[in-house]
C-alpha cells in the first residue's frame, strides 16, 4: 500500500488531540505514510491551506480531514471556503470526520461539496476500518496528481 | 391582576343590580297600587252611579204613582159629573196601573226604612181612597148619581188626597236628600281617584328617574369596566405571546442543550473507546511476551505481573468497554429525543389499522418467534397526523408487548381505536406480565424501566413514545396490573393542529 510518491499531504483539522492521535495511528496502521499536518483550530488551518508557502494552495496536492466542531469556527465554514467557486483548493478532496450522524448536517456537508463523510463511531473497530478504507482512497487519488503536478 | 379586575367588576355589578332591582320593584309596586286604587275608585264610582240612578228611579216611581192617583181622581170626578162611561173605563185603567206602580215603588224603597214607613202609611191611605172611590163608582154605575154625589161631598177625599200628596212629597224629598248625599260622595270619590292617580304618577316619575340615573351610572361603570377589560385583554394577549415566545425559546434552548451535550459527550467517549482499544491491542504483545517468558525463563515472571496481564488488564478493559457502550447508547437516546423534538411534523390522513398491519408485517418474524398473535380490531377511526411519529409510537408499544410476556401464556396483542368527539383513542392491549401500578408514571421517564430486567433495552422506548404523543398534541397513559397484561391508550386529536403541539 505504500505510495510511490508521497506528495499528497494530509491536512488534519481536529481540535481533539485524542481523536487526532487515534486517526493518525490508524492511518499509519493502514500503511499510509503520507505526511500528516495537524491543526487544532480553523484559523491556522485556513492560513496553512491558502496562504502558507508549503500549503496545498501554493504547492502540492492535499487531502483534508475535517472535524466539524472546532473552537473558533464551524467546520462547515472551512468546507465552504475550500469548495467555494474560484477557490484554489476546489478539487481538493475533503473527508468530514465528526461525531454527528445528524442527517441534515450530513446532507449539508455533501451539498457544500464534501467528498466523504465519516461518522466517528465509539465502536473503535469500525472506526479503524473506516480509516483504513480512507487509506485505500488516498492511494487511489494519488494517481492524477503524479501526472499533473 | 386578573382577580382584582374581576372582583371590582363583580362588586359594582352586584350593587347596581340590587339598586336597579329595588327601583324596578318599587315602580311595579306603585303601578300595582295605582291600578288597585283606580279599580277600587272605579267600582266605588259605579256603585255611586247605581245609587244615583236608583234615586232617580225612586223619584220617577213616586211621581208616577202620584200621577196615577191624581189622574184616577180626575177620572172619577169626570164620571161623577158626566156619567160618561169613557171616564169610568179610564178610571179603571188608572186604578189597575196603580197597584203595580206601588209594588214597584215598594220594591225600590225596600232598603230604606224611612221610605218603607212612609209607603206603609201611603198604602193604607190609598187603599182607603180606593175603597171610597170604588163605592162612588158603584153608585154611579147603579145610576144613583145623587147618592154618589152626596157621598163625594161627605167623604174626606180631599183631606186624604192631601195626606197622600204630602206623603209622596215626603218620599220625594227624602230621595232628593239621598241624591245630594250620594252626589257628594261620588264627587269625593272622583277626587280621591284623581289624588291616587296623581300620587301614582309622581311615584312612577320618581322611580323612572331613579332607574334612569341608576342605568346611566351602571352603563358608565360598565363601559369603564369594558375599557379596563379591553386594555387588560390586550395586555393579556401581549403577555401570552411573550410567554409563548419565552416557552418556545426555552424549549428550543433545551433541545439545543440536549443536542450539544449529547454531541459533545460523544467526543471524549470516542477517545475513551479508541484508547481502550489501543490498550486492548497492547495487551496482545504483552500476553505473548508473558507466554514466552513463562516458557523460557519462568523465574523472571512475578505473580503480580502475571495477574496484571492475564486478568486485571482484560477485566478493566472489559468494564470500560461495556460502560462506554452503554453511555453511547444513552447519549444516542437523548440525541434521538432532542432530534424528535426538532423534527417538522407533516400531518396527513392516516388509517391507524393499515399502519398497524404494516408494523405487524415488518416484525412478523419477531411475532412468530415469540408465538404472539396480533389482532387489529377494525374499524379504527382515521385521523390526520404525522405518519412517522404514529408508526414509531405504535411499533414501540407493539414491540414492548411482544417483549414482556407472561411466562406460560401465549401472547396476544389487540390494537383497537375509538372516536370520542374530536379525539381518537388508540389502544394497544396485551396479556403480558403487566406493570406494577407504582411504576405506571415512571415507565414513561427516560432510562426508567419496570419489573424484572430480563430483556435488553435502555428504558428509552416509552419516553420516546410519550415525547411523540405530546408532539402530536396527544397524551398517553397505561392501565395495567401485574400478571394481567397492560393496555396503553394514546389519546390523539382527530386532526393535528400546529397549535396543539408544544414548541
Amino acid at each position: 500500500m505504500n505510495a510511490p510518491h508521497q506528495s499528497v499531504g494530509i491536512v488534519m483539522i481536529e481540535d481533539d488531540e485524542g481523536h487526532a492521535r487515534l486517526i493518525e495511528k490508524n492511518i499509519r496502521r493502514a500503511g499510509i505514510l503520507n505526511d500528516i499536518k495537524h491543526f487544532t483550530d480553523g484559523t491556522q488551518a485556513l492560513h496553512y491551506l491558502f496562504e502558507a508557502a508549503d500549503g496545498p494552495a501554493k504547492s502540492g496536492p492535499a487531502l483534508v480531514l475535517l472535524d466539524l466542531n472546532l473552537p473558533d469556527m464551524s467546520g462547515t465554514d472551512i468546507l465552504a471556503q475550500i469548495k467555494a467557486e474560484g477557490s484554489a483548493l476546489k478539487r481538493t478532496p475533503v473527508v468530514v470526520l465528526t461525531t454527528t450522524d445528524d442527517k441534515i448536517e450530513i446532507q449539508r456537508c455533501y451539498d457544500l461539496g464534501c467528498n466523504v463523510y465519516i461518522t466517528k463511531p465509539v465502536n473503535y473497530e469500525s472506526f479503524a476500518q473506516a480509516i483504513r478504507q480512507l487509506g485505500l482512497f488516498l492511494s487511489v487519488i494519488q494517481v492524477p496528481e503524479v501526472e499533473e503536478h | 391582576m386578573i382577580t382584582t379586575v374581576r372582583n371590582r367588576f363583580v362588586v359594582s355589578e352586584g350593587r347596581f343590580g340590587r339598586v336597579l332591582v329595588t327601583f324596578m320593584a318599587l315602580g311595579f309596586l306603585a303601578l300595582v297600587g295605582a291600578g288597585i286604587a283606580a279599580g277600587w275608585a272605579t267600582s266605588r264610582n259605579a256603585d255611586y252611579t247605581r245609587w244615583v240612578n236608583h234615586t232617580y228611579e225612586v223619584e220617577l216611581s213616586v211621581s208616577n204613582a202620584r200621577r196615577l192617583i191624581e189622574q184616577g181622581e180626575a177620572s172619577r170626578r169626570g164620571y161623577l159629573l158626566t156619567g160618561n162611561v169613557e171616564y169610568r173605563d179610564a178610571y179603571r185603567r188608572w186604578a189597575a196601573s196603580l197597584t203595580p206602580a206601588l209594588v214597584r215603588l215598594q220594591r225600590l224603597t225596600r232598603d230604606n226604612p224611612r221610605q218603607v214607613a212612609a209607603l206603609r202609611v201611603l198604602r193604607t191611605e190609598i187603599a182607603a181612597l180606593l175603597v171610597q172611590r170604588g163605592r162612588t163608582m158603584a153608585l154611579i154605575d147603579a145610576g144613583r148619581i145623587e147618592a154618589a154625589t152626596a157621598l163625594f161631598r161627605g167623604e174626606a177625599s180631599v183631606r186624604r188626597l192631601a195626606v197622600i200628596r204630602n206623603a209622596f212629597e215626603g218620599m220625594a224629598v227624602t230621595e232628593r236628600r239621598l241624591l245630594e248625599q250620594r252626589d257628594a260622595a261620588q264627587r269625593a270619590n272622583v277626587r280621591a281617584f284623581y289624588v291616587i292617580l296623581a300620587i301614582a304618577a309622581v311615584l312612577l316619575a320618581f322611580v323612572a328617574l331613579a332607574s334612569l340615573l341608576t342605568v346611566l351610572r351602571y352603563t358608565r361603570d360598565l363601559s369603564q369596566s369594558r375599557d379596563t377589560l379591553r386594555d387588560f385583554n390586550a395586555r393579556l394577549e401581549e403577555t401570552v405571546s411573550e410567554r409563548t415566545a419565552d416557552l418556545s425559546r426555552a424549549n428550543e434552548e433545551i433541545q439545543r442543550f440536549a443536542y450539544i451535550v449529547s454531541h459533545d459527550l460523544r467526543s471524549p467517549l470516542v477517545n475513551v473507546m479508541g484508547f481502550t482499544a489501543e490498550l486492548s491491542a497492547a495487551t496482545t504483545p504483552l500476553t505473548e511476551m508473558l507466554d514466552r517468558a513463562e516458557a523460557e525463563c519462568p523465574g523472571i515472571v512475578s505473580e503480580d505481573a502475571r495477574l496484571a496481564v492475564r486478568e486485571d488488564l482484560p477485566e478493566a478493559i472489559g468494564f470500560i468497554r461495556t460502560s462506554t457502550q452503554k453511555m453511547d447508547r444513552l447519549i444516542n437516546a437523548i440525541l434521538k429525543l432532542s432530534r424528535e423534538g426538532r423534527r417538522v411534523i407533516t400531518p396527513e390522513p392516516i388509517d391507524p389499522a393499515a399502519v398497524t398491519e404494516t408494523i405487524a408485517g415488518s416484525i412478523r418474524h419477531l411475532l412468530d418467534d415469540r408465538g404472539v398473535t396480533l389482532t387489529v380490531e377494525r374499524p379504527i377511526p382515521g385521523l390526520v397526523t404525522d405518519r412517522v411519529a404514529l408508526e414509531q409510537i405504535l411499533s414501540n408499544l407493539i414491540e414492548n408487548a411482544t417483549k414482556y410476556l407472561q411466562p406460560g401464556r401465549p401472547g396476544t396483542i389487540t390494537v383497537s381505536g375509538e372516536s370520542r368527539r374530536d379525539r381518537v383513542i388508540l389502544s394497544v392491549a396485551d396479556n403480558g406480565r403487566g406493570i406494577d401500578p407504582r411504576d405506571h408514571q415512571r415507565i414513561f421517564d427516560l432510562f426508567r424501566r419496570s419489573g424484572q430486567q430480563d430483556q435488553p433495552g435502555e428504558g428509552i422506548g416509552l419516553a420516546h413514545v410519550r415525547a411523540l404523543a405530546y408532539r402530536l398534541g396527544g397524551t398517553i397513559d397505561v392501565d395495567s396490573a401485574l400478571g394481567r397484561g397492560s393496555t396503553f391508550r394514546i389519546n390523539l386529536p382527530k386532526a393535528f393542529d400546529v397549535q396543539d403541539s408544544p414548541s
